[in-house]
C-alpha cells in the first residue's frame, strides 16, 4: 500500500469519458505495491503530471481542445502511454462517426462561456499522439489491468470471444429468423447465434473472459477487433459476420444485410468499437494489442 | 475584481470551482462541469432495446442506476411488470453499488479530508501512526470490493452490468454463490462499523478544528426511498419542506410539474430546483426522510444520528455521515436478502415491444435518477435522463458561498478556502460524468 519513491512513476489521465475505466483499475490494486501513483485525480489531489513517468495510462476519447493539450503534455512526460479502454480507442460509445445529425445537435447545444470548446466527434488518441499499447475494453477487467501493466509482451490472450465463451454452436439448430440483441428467455450453454442473437462474438477480441455471453446477453464488441480484422475496412468486418451467420443458420440473407446495415449496428459496429476504425490512422499492429 | 479558480480532484470528472471576489467581499461561487458527454443527442434513433446497453455508459461509477433505470423506463413503455425474484436480484445489485459507491466516497474521497493528506494512499505521510492508516486503506479497499463483487454477482459484471433485461433478469443467483458472499460480509460487516466509527470521530475532530460543518440552513429534500421500507429500486418521489414535514410525494411520470431543469452558462452541467427552489438529494436526504432501516445495527448509527444532530439535521459535512450510516444498511440488507432463496422461480416475462413513452426510477447513490424515453415505430425518439447530481448543484453553490463568505475576510482570502471548496463539493459527490450526461 505505502507508494515508496524509488518505484517508477505511474499516472492515469482521463480524458472524457465515464470514469469506468479507473473504477475497475481500482479493482486491480495490486499494482498500488508496484507503482508509486504521481497522478490519478480520481484519488489523488494532484493537478499535473510530473516528469518522468514510467507509465502513463489515458482513458477516455479526446473530445476538448483541452483533452488535446493534456494527453501532448501527458506523452511528452511519460515513458510509456497506454491506450485504456473503447473510449481511447475509437472515441467510445461518444463518436458521432456518420450520424451527422445527432452531431450537430451536439454542437449546437455544447458551447459555453469561458468553458472548454467541444471538438466536432470524439477521437481516438493515436490521432494526436504515439500511443505504445492498446488496452481495448469497456471498461479492460481487472485482470487486462494486471497483464497491461505487469508482462503484455508474454500476454496470452484469447483471439476471439467465442473461446472463453463456453457456449456450444450446434449444427441441428438453425433459427429462421433474427431474435434481436436481447428477447425472450436465453437458452444456457447454446451459442447466441444458433438462437437467432445478433452477437459478435465471433470477430471480436477475446481476453475478457466471456462475461457478458456466458450469462446469456450477446456480445457488443466493445473489445473491438480480433487480430484478423485489424485496420481493416468495415466491409471485410461486415462480410466475416454475414459468413457466420449464412453457415450457422437459415435466416434469409436480405435479412441478415439488414440487421447488419443502420440502425441495428449502430451500436456494435457504429459506436462502440473501431471495427469503422479511420484509414488515416497509425496502423495498430498486433503486437501492440493486449 | 479577483477570480480564483480551484481545479477539483478526488470527485467523478471534470470540474472546478469559480469564486469572484471584489474589495473582501463574495460576489460569486459557482461549480463548473467542463465537458458534456451528449447522450441524449447519441441515442436518438437507436433500437429501443439496445439502449440498455449503451446508456449504462453514462457513468462507469453509477453504471448500474443507470442500467436499471434504462430497463425500467422501457418495461413501463411496453406496459410490463417483472416477476418479485427479479425486482429482489435488482435490489441486491442497486445495493451493491450503494455499497461500492459510499466505500469509494467515504474512504477514498473524503477521508484524507480528514487527515490533511492527499490521498487514501498517503495516509501514512499524514500526523497519524503508519500502521494504523495502512491497515485503514487496506479495508477501505476489502469493503468496497464488496460491492463489487455484489454487483457482479447480481448483474453479471461490476461496471456496465448485463444481467437486467427487459422483463427481469437473466438469470438468479444460486445458494452457493450467495452463502458465499454472506460469509465475506459477515467477516467483513464488523471491520466496516469499525472504519464508520473511526470516519465519525475523524468528522467529529475536523469539524472542532474547523469550527464549522458547513451551510446548515434549512433546505427542501429529495429521494425516492421509503420511510419505513428503504428500497433502491424505487416507485415515488418524496420530499420533505426545510422544517421537517413531508411535503408530498409524486410519482416520475410527474416530475416536471415539480422538478424544473434548465441549462446553466457557465457549466455544461444544468440545474434543478423544486417548485423554484434550493432542494438537496444523496444521502441525507434519504435520512432526514428515513425512520427505520429496517437492520439492527444501521437503526443504531441511525438513532445515534438523529439523537447527535437532530431530524431534519441540514449541515453539509452531514452528507458524510449519513453515507457511513448507509454502507452499513447495505452490507446488512445484502445478507439478509441473500440468505433469501433467490435461485428459484420466474426470473423474466415475456413481452412485446411497443411504442409509446415510459419512465424509470430509481434511487440511485446520488439520489433520484429518472429515466424517460420515447419510442417511435421501435427506435429511440428522444431520451431524457433527470440526474441526481443535478438536483443539487444550487445546493453546491450556496454551500460554496457559504465558505467563501467564511475564509474571505478583511485580512485577505485565506488559504484554508481551497481545502473547504474541496470538502463543500466532495460533501455532495457530485458525479460530473452523470451531470453532463
Amino acid at each position: 500500500m505505502e507508494t515508496p519513491k524509488d518505484l517508477p512513476k505511474f499516472a492515469v489521465l482521463q480524458l472524457s469519458g465515464c470514469s469506468g475505466c479507473e473504477v475497475s483499475l481500482l479493482n486491480s490494486d495490486e499494482w498500488i505495491s508496484n507503482f508509486q501513483l504521481v497522478y490519478m485525480p480520481l484519488v489523488v489531489t494532484t493537478h499535473k503530471i510530473p516528469e518522468d513517468v514510467e507509465v502513463l495510462l489515458v482513458t477516455g476519447g479526446v473530445r476538448t481542445d483541452e483533452d488535446i493539450h493534456n494527453l501532448r503534455k501527458g506523452r511528452a512526460r511519460a515513458r510509456k502511454l497506454i491506450a485504456v479502454g473503447t473510449c481511447a480507442l475509437s472515441g467510445g460509445v461518444a463518436q458521432f462517426k456518420d450520424k451527422h445529425i445527432a452531431r450537430e445537435s451536439f454542437i449546437k447545444a455544447s458551447h459555453r462561456l469561458r468553458m472548454p470548446d467541444m471538438l466536432p466527434n470524439a477521437y481516438p488518441l493515436d490521432r494526436f499522439v504515439d500511443v505504445d499499447l492498446y488496452l481495448p475494453g469497456c471498461p479492460p477487467t481487472p485482470e487486462l489491468f494486471l497483464t497491461a501493466l505487469k508482462d503484455p509482451e508474454n500476454a496470452k490472450i484469447a483471439s476471439i470471444v467465442c473461446q472463453e465463451c463456453g457456449r456450444q454452436k450446434l449444427n441441428d439448430m438453425r433459427p429462421k429468423h433474427i431474435t434481436g440483441m436481447r428477447s425472450g428467455v436465453v437458452l444456457p450453454d447454446i451459442c447466441l447465434i444458433n438462437q437467432g442473437y445478433v452477437c459478435v462474438g465471433t470477430s471480436t477480441r477475446g481476453g475478457c473472459g466471456a462475461l457478458c455471453t456466458r450469462p446469456g446477453h450477446a456480445c457488443v464488441g466493445c473489445r473491438g477487433p480480433a487480430n484478423p480484422h485489424l485496420n481493416k475496412d468495415p466491409e471485410f468486418v461486415l462480410d466475416n459476420l454475414r459468413r457466420v451467420f449464412t453457415r450457422m443458420t437459415d435466416i434469409p440473407i436480405e435479412e441478415i444485410n439488414a440487421t447488419l446495415a443502420s440502425p441495428w449496428l449502430s451500436l456494435f459496429l457504429g459506436q462502440f468499437t473501431d471495427y469503422t476504425q479511420d484509414q488515416s490512422l497509425p496502423q495498430r499492429t498486433k503486437e501492440k494489442m493486449l | 475584481m479577483t477570480t480564483i479558480t480551484y481545479p477539483l480532484s478526488r470527485i467523478e470528472g471534470h470540474a472546478r470551482v469559480v469564486i469572484d471576489v471584489h474589495d473582501n467581499e463574495v460576489f460569486r461561487a459557482d461549480f463548473q462541469a467542463m465537458e458534456i458527454r451528449g447522450f441524449g443527442h447519441y441515442v436518438r434513433g437507436v433500437p429501443a432495446e439496445q439502449i440498455t446497453v449503451i446508456v449504462p455508459r453514462i457513468c462507469g461509477v453509477c453504471s448500474t442506476a443507470h442500467q436499471v433505470a434504462s430497463v425500467k423506463a422501457l418495461e413501463d413503455t411496453f406496459g410490463i411488470t417483472p416477476p418479485p425474484l427479479a425486482l429482489d436480484i435488482r435490489e441486491v445489485l442497486l445495493l451493491g453499488q450503494l455499497i461500492q459507491n459510499q466505500a469509494t466516497s467515504l474512504f477514498i474521497f473524503t477521508m484524507p479530508d480528514r487527515a490533511n493528506a492527499s490521498s487514501l494512499f498517503e495516509l501514512s505521510q499524514s500526523e497519524t501512526g503508519k500502521a494504523r492508516e495502512f491497515s485503514l486503506a487496506q479495508n477501505a479497499l476489502r469493503i468496497r470490493k464488496i460491492g463489487t463483487d455484489l454487483i457482479s454477482l447480481a448483474g453479471g459484471q461490476f461496471i456496465h452490468p448485463i444481467k437486467t433485461v427487459i422483463g427481469g433478469v437473466t438469470s438468479g443467483i444460486t445458494r452457493e454463490k450467495a452463502d458465499r458472499m454472506i460469509q465475506t460480509i459477515q467477516e467483513l460487516l464488523p471491520v466496516a462499523t469499525e472504519l464508520v466509527d473511526i470516519y465519525w470521530e475523524m468528522s467529529m475532530e475536523m469539524g472542532d478544528r474547523i469550527g464549522s460543518w458547513g451551510d446548515d440552513e434549512p433546505t427542501h429534500y429529495l429521494a425516492s426511498t421509503e420511510a419505513n421500507n428503504f428500497r433502491l429500486n424505487s416507485q415515488r418521489l418524496r420530499v420533505m419542506q426545510p422544517d421537517g414535514t413531508e411535503a408530498l410525494s409524486f410519482d416520475p411520470h410527474d416530475f416536471e410539474a415539480y422538478l424544473q431543469v434548465a441549462e446553466s452558462e457557465y457549466s455544461y452541467a444544468g440545474v434543478s430546483s423544486y417548485m423554484g427552489q434550493i432542494v438537496r438529494a444523496n444521502s441525507l436526504a434519504r435520512i432526514n426522510l428515513t425512520e427505520s432501516l429496517g437492520t439492527p445495527r444501521a437503526d443504531t448509527y441511525l438513532k445515534r444520528f438523529v439523537q447527535t444532530f437532530g431530524k431534519p439535521a441540514h449541515a453539509i459535512m452531514f452528507f458524510d455521515l449519513c453515507r457511513g450510516i448507509e454502507l452499513v444498511y447495505a452490507l446488512e440488507k445484502a445478507q439478509q436478502m441473500l440468505e433469501c432463496d433467490l435461485e428459484h422461480g420466474d426470473t423474466e416475462v415475456g413481452y412485446t415491444p411497443k411504442d409509446g413513452t415510459g419512465f424509470g426510477l430509481v434511487e440511485a447513490p446520488r439520489g433520484p435518477l429518472i429515466h424517460r424515453y420515447e419510442v417511435e415505430n421501435g427506435l429511440i425518439k428522444s431520451a431524457d435522463f433527470v440526474i441526481p447530481t443535478v438536483h443539487n448543484m444550487l445546493a453546491i453553490r450556496r454551500a460554496l458561498m457559504v465558505a467563501a463568505k467564511r475564509y474571505v475576510s478583511p485580512e485577505g482570502i485565506s488559504a484554508e478556502l481551497e481545502r473547504a471548496v474541496g470538502r463543500v463539493v466532495r460533501a455532495f459527490d457530485p458525479c460530473i460524468a452523470c451531470a453532463t450526461k
